[in-house]
């Protein structure tokens, strides 16, 4: 059993926790200050957005029933001012708005009932640096150029903004060098799932992915689907 | 009667329905003996036309060839009598002239083959035309010819029918006999009954087949509402009669088709209930599994009782959730609303991700490439809730196996558990029925669901789930699905 504060290193790591219920915020904030987290509630999508103006905070656990600015705005609006990492709680995993939530910019779902200690290791994927290569290093995709360590992307000289979830996907992707990445390879190393079957996540993300980076979304030649395996980096293209 | 056929068509019942139609009421047997078999309306309806008609018919065909007949007779007797008459008058002119060329006149009298003409004298009988033996003729005929009256008479002679005319010849003290031949009527007759008969008999059937015909035209409604009537008994509520046009049964019609629908909408909002039950228990569960999380880091905080306490209450509170979200995964009334689409997918390589998923899992598995149509999520859940499943009942699976099958795809789960004993195989994929299985409710008895949503999804896939002893004991659970053209 996992000893309390063993990961001092996440106390470095402050989350906004906005979820409208007195009782499940303050358990599943004791949870996460266990768990290692600095955590800071908000009762509504307006309080929200007020305290995150400032900066000061790593990742957005977000609920998507609020009164008031419900969840699905809050998460564009914070997704049109940065790459803020954003977990989205949704009350059922089965329903649309997992899909209309991950559509919205968010990186990753939960659904209530949610553990702090599975959370917290979502958060820890999600919070993984974004440089990851050695100095220098620069992956090249059709007219892309990967900067791994500084983790920019950009084409023809200019730069795609990508959130940090987007970025690591195409890198993944770009490190194969046009070999298959599975489904499950991809949650595994991206988002840190051990086992998982819903692979709406990922589909979403190369979906927003493609968006930013193909030169025909609707038709990619970058990310390319093998259908019943995974996806691969069209590099011949 | 009518009902009978589909009365066993219970099989394809929806699976969302099964929790709600277990008090069946028990089938009403008919008893073995029945004294009268009772014919059904529409046989009777058939019966009753065709024996009408029939009846009709007959009448009718009997007025006409009386009618017929008897005027067809008396005509062509007088005509015959007439005829015999002048004869017998020239004959008697002749007699009475000498008898000369008596023989020629009697010759040239006789019309045709068939007909005779027999003189009576007090020396004999003269015969003309057809041969017959004047001793066939009725005495008393001849006798009233010769006491000076006339008469006729129908007669059947040598198998000719004929109609014999008697006159009294006054200048011989004899009588003169015609026979005059009756065979063209007869065949008429003859032809005129056969007709007739004919005609009852076809008007007979047409009445029945005029009975089937309406009996069935007036059933029809009947037969669609018994169809409709045994869909909805075979569990598809959705199931409606179709508008009637007829004033007698739209009533009918309605008032089933109401029934129908109170009927739909009682099981869906009981199905949902315990959907909404559990979703609404989904916060009070966040607050509590939290709670519980940071209650357990300190669980060295509390010794004695309380920290037993706090044992017994974690773990609880553990197989509540558990149970709250298998019951909102297995209670959903629409199921299609979740947005996944079915995809290939390789069995053997999803069961190798679930297994490596699994802590401290050794469980061989023997597998080649199997691909299915399906949903990963779903089928995820099924494998690791078989392997949950082995882990609780029997220590564990022992064996898995991905084998492709005459277009199936079947997945083994083996254990070296005790086995289900025949009796309780069904059962086993039953909700809450984790009671059945001797010895088996431990501490961790999960939530009572796990085997119920493997058979909901498997079946969501158009596939089956069963129990079969494992080969040198134990159980193992398959799962068969229809495979897919890579």
């Amino acid at each position: 059993m996992r000893r309390v504060g063993e990961d001092r290193a996440d106390m470095d790591h402050s989350v906004l926790l906005v979820e409208d219920d007195e009782n499940i915020r303050q358990a599943l904030g004791l949870a996460l200050e266990d768990e290692g987290f600095r955590v800071t509630g908000a009762v509504s999508g307006e309080q929200a957005l007020r305290v995150l103006a400032g900066d000061g905070f790593d990742v957005v656990l977000l609920d998507l029933t609020l009164p008031g600015v419900d969840g699905l705005e809050v998460c564009r609006t914070l997704r049109a001012r940065g790459d803020l990492p954003i977990i989205i709680v949704t009350a059922r995993a089965d329903t649309p708005d997992v899909i209309a939530g991950l559509e919205a910019g968010a990186d990753d779902y939960v659904s209530k009932p949610l553990v702090a200690g599975e959370l917290a290791a979502r958060i820890r994927a999600l919070l993984r640096r974004r440089g990851t290569g050695h100095q220098g290093e620069v992956l090249r995709v059709g007219d892309l150029e990967i900067h791994r360590d500084v983790g920019t992307v950009h084409r023809a000289g200019q730069e795609v903004h990508l959130t940090r979830t987007e970025f690591r996907l195409l890198v993944e992707l770009a490190a194969a060098a046009g070999r298959i990445v599975t489904r499950e390879q991809l949650l595994q190393r991206v988002w840190g799932y051990d086992y998982f079957g819903d692979t709406r996540l990922l589909d979403v993300h190369v979906r927003r992915l493609r968006r930013k980076v193909e030169p025909n979304p609707d038709d990619p030649v970058l990310v390319v689907t093998v259908r019943g395996a995974g996806y691969r980096i069209g590099v011949d293209r | 009667m009518l009902g009978r056929p589909e009365r066993d068509a219970r099989t394809g019942r929806r699976a969302d329905h099964e929790v709600f139609d277990a008090p069946r009421p028990a089938r009403v047997r008919r008893p073995a003996v029945t004294a009268v078999p009772r014919l059904s309306l529409r046989r009777r309806v058939a019966l009753a036309l065709g024996a009408g008609s029939l009846l009709i018919t007959s009448a009718l065909s009997f007025a006409t060839w009386t009618l017929a007949t008897d005027y067809l007779l008396r005509q062509r007797e007088q005509a015959g009598a007439r005829q015999a008459e002048v004869n017998a008058r020239l004959v008697d002119q002749s007699l009475r002239q000498g008898a000369q060329g008596l023989e020629e006149l009697l010759t040239g009298l006789t019309t045709g083959p068939d007909s005779t003409v027999l003189l009576f004298r007090p020396g004999g009988v003269l015969t003309s035309g057809r041969q017959v033996d004047p001793g066939v003729l009725p005495r008393s005929l001849v006798a009233l010819g010769r006491e000076g009256t006339a008469a006729k008479q129908r007669l059947r002679v040598e198998g000719v029918p004929v109609l014999a005319v008697t006159l009294p010849i006054t200048a011989a003290e004899g009588a003169y006999v015609e026979l005059v031949p009756l065979v063209q009527l007869d065949r008429t007759f003859r032809f005129l009954s056969a007709v007739m008969v004919l005609g009852v008999l076809v008007s007979g059937l047409l009445g029945v087949g005029l009975g089937v015909w309406t009996g069935r035209r007036a059933l029809r409604p009947l037969t669609e509402f018994t169809r409709a009537a045994s869909r909805v008994a075979g569990g598809d509520l959705s199931a409606r009669l179709p508008p009637q046009t007829d004033p007698d049964l739209t009533h009918l019609a309605t008032t089933f088709n109401a029934t129908a629908e109170a009927l739909e909408r009682r099981v869906l909002r009981d199905a949902r209930f315990a959907g909404d039950v559990s979703h609404e228990l989904r916060s009070p569960l966040t607050t509590m599994v939290n709670a519980v999380q940071v209650l357990r880091r300190r669980r060295a905080d509390l010794p004695g009782a309380a920290g037993k306490a706090l044992d017994l209450l974690t773990g609880e509170v553990d197989r509540f959730a558990r149970m709250v979200v298998d019951l909102l995964e297995i209670s959903r009334a629409d199921q299609r609303a979740d947005g996944s689409e079915a995809e290939p997918i390789d069995l053997a390589e999803l069961v190798r991700n679930v297994l490596a998923a699994r802590p401290g899992s050794t469980t061989p598995l023997e597998a080649e490439p199997a691909w299915v149509l399906g949903d990963r999520r779903r089928l995820d859940r099924v494998v690791s809730n078989l392997l949950d499943n082995a882990d609780r009942h029997a220590g564990g699976a022992i064996r898995v196996g991905v084998l492709r099958r005459d277009g199936r795809v079947r997945l083994e789960v083996d254990d070296a558990g005790p086995g289900v004993p025949p009796e309780l195989r069904e059962r086993v994929f039953q909700r809450f029925d984790r009671g059945a299985r001797a010895g088996s409710r431990g501490a961790d008895t999960g939530s009572g669901l796990g085997l119920a949503l493997v058979a909901q999804h498997v079946q969501r896939h158009g596939g089956t789930t069963g129990v079969e002893p494992r080969p040198g004991g134990g159980a193992r659970f398959f799962v068969e699905l229809p495979e897919t053209p890579r």
